[in-house]
């Protein structure tokens, strides 16, 4: 399913199953292969990095408590510890309570550069059906849907940078997805 | 849009993102109820993780690590709820409990207890069904429950037929049914391979599909017409891997 994934190469199903069993040096090694890039995953959501390291730290206290409960047959290994990142992270950033995230970085701290949404489609894989189905998508709605997914974008900040009104933007976004769903089959 | 269309679009926007607040929280009390909803999330996540593996790895703070570590002094570990706790199905939120059989830590405690488990069962299997003493099955599953009891076997036999023999009753619910499940690749997923309206031997269809070593099966608690979208939907009963026999 993820190609680009491969490289990494350790089986994360069985390293949880480990981890269930109470054997921290599991955790680790899912550490060791994916931290890099969760911390990237983190990153392009919460544009600060130590709102992102945050996020990483919650994700593999979380991924730690709740590997018992994770079921093979339902899904990747994989998939189920980036949902626990994206869960963690999209709540710190939806989280109004929290007086570090609309402020300017502090001191030394840079807000990370936003990708922009047609590289991150032409960085994924050829391999991966999701590329040229979102390549065939109306280009504002395939922005439309990378920007939500990759930086966190809520309808209104999508609205605002698209300068697109609300309902329009919430409708496109739920055709492109249909469309995106019926491509991919 | 149709109800279905509906959902469809909410599961999807879920997995992006898009909602905050109550509509959030709606979606995740919903995907943990609702197992098609739930089924539907998890597709969403599949389809869209290809983007998170698109993200640039970053250099890690060589302390980041020692502050998990030092996390995890705090917490338990969740205990997965038993198979039989109520109605309150799979979820594929990823933060809440389900019975996870597949994790359970003494279904890891190595192949060697497993196999010998599975021929002792076996061997009581075979004195009891003395007709059989000649039909050795040549790959054997013992299905251990959420406490890692034996509760059934799976015998596959050279000529392809492959049945299911459990050793003990099981409660079914009334318009529900046992439904058995194998998986041999993730990329496949799960196929049903039989239904049976409470515990009793039965043949597993099988027929088309591939049966080698270390491939899971698992029974699952659906409705009584088997599962509504071909994937397992309700709590899992017992599962194990299969082993070659002696």
């Amino acid at each position: 399913m993820t190609h680009a994934f491969a490289a990494t190469g350790i089986d994360i199903e069985a390293a949880l199953a480990r981890c269930a069993a109470g054997d921290e040096a599991a955790l680790r090694s899912i550490y060791e292969a994916e931290a890099g890039r969760m911390l990237g995953v983190a990153l392009r959501l919460l544009r600060r990095r130590a709102l992102a390291e945050e996020a990483v730290h919650d994700a593999f206290v979380q991924v730690w408590r709740a590997a018992r409960t994770f079921d093979p047959a339902r899904g990747s290994g994989r998939t189920w510890i980036y949902a626990i990142l994206r869960n963690r992270a999209l709540n710190i950033l939806r989280d109004e309570t929290r007086s570090d995230l609309a402020a300017d970085p502090v001191g030394e701290e840079v807000a990370s550069e936003e990708e922009d949404p047609e590289s991150v489609v032409a960085r994924l894989s050829d391999a991966d059906a999701l590329k040229r189905c979102l390549q065939g998508l109306e280009p504002r709605r395939r922005t439309a849907i990378v920007l939500a997914y990759v930086h966190g974008l809520s309808h209104g900040e999508l609205a605002g940078r698209l300068s697109i009104p609300l309902g329009t933007i919430k409708a496109w976004i739920r055709r492109g997805l249909l469309s995106l769903k019926e491509c991919l089959g | 849009m149709s109800a279905s269309t509906e959902r469809e679009a909410l599961a999807a926007e879920y997995v992006l993102g898009l909602l905050s607040g109550e509509d959030r929280i709606a979606a995740e009390d919903l995907a943990a109820t609702d197992t098609t909803f739930a089924a539907l999330v998890e597709d969403w996540r599949a389809r869209l993780s290809v983007m998170d593996a698109s993200a640039r790895p970053q250099d890690v703070d060589p302390a980041l690590w020692a502050r998990i570590a030092g996390s995890l002094r705090h917490v338990a570990q969740d205990v997965p709820a038993t198979a039989t706790a109520g109605r309150r199905t799979q979820t594929m939120r990823p933060a809440t409990s389900r019975p996870g059989l597949w994790s359970h830590l003494g279904f890891w405690r190595g192949a060697g207890l497993v196999g010998a488990l599975a021929s002792l069962v076996l061997a009581v299997g075979l004195a009891v069904q003395t007709q059989r003493a000649l039909r050795t099955p040549v790959l054997v599953a013992v299905l251990v429950t959420d406490a890692n009891e034996p509760a059934a076997v799976v015998n596959a036999f050279a000529d392809g037929r492959t049945e299911l023999v459990p050793l003990n009753a099981i409660a079914v619910p009334e318009g529900r049914a046992l439904e058995i499940w194998t998986l041999w690749d993730r990329q496949v997923g799960p196929r049903s391979v039989g239904l049976i309206d409470r515990a009793r031997s039965t043949r597993l269809k099988l027929q088309d599909l591939p049966l080698g070593p270390n491939q899971l099966f698992e029974i699952t608690l659906e409705p009584a017409g088997g599962s509504p979208i071909g994937r397992p939907t309700g709590p899992i009963l017992m599962k194990g891997l299969t082993s070659q026999a002696l």
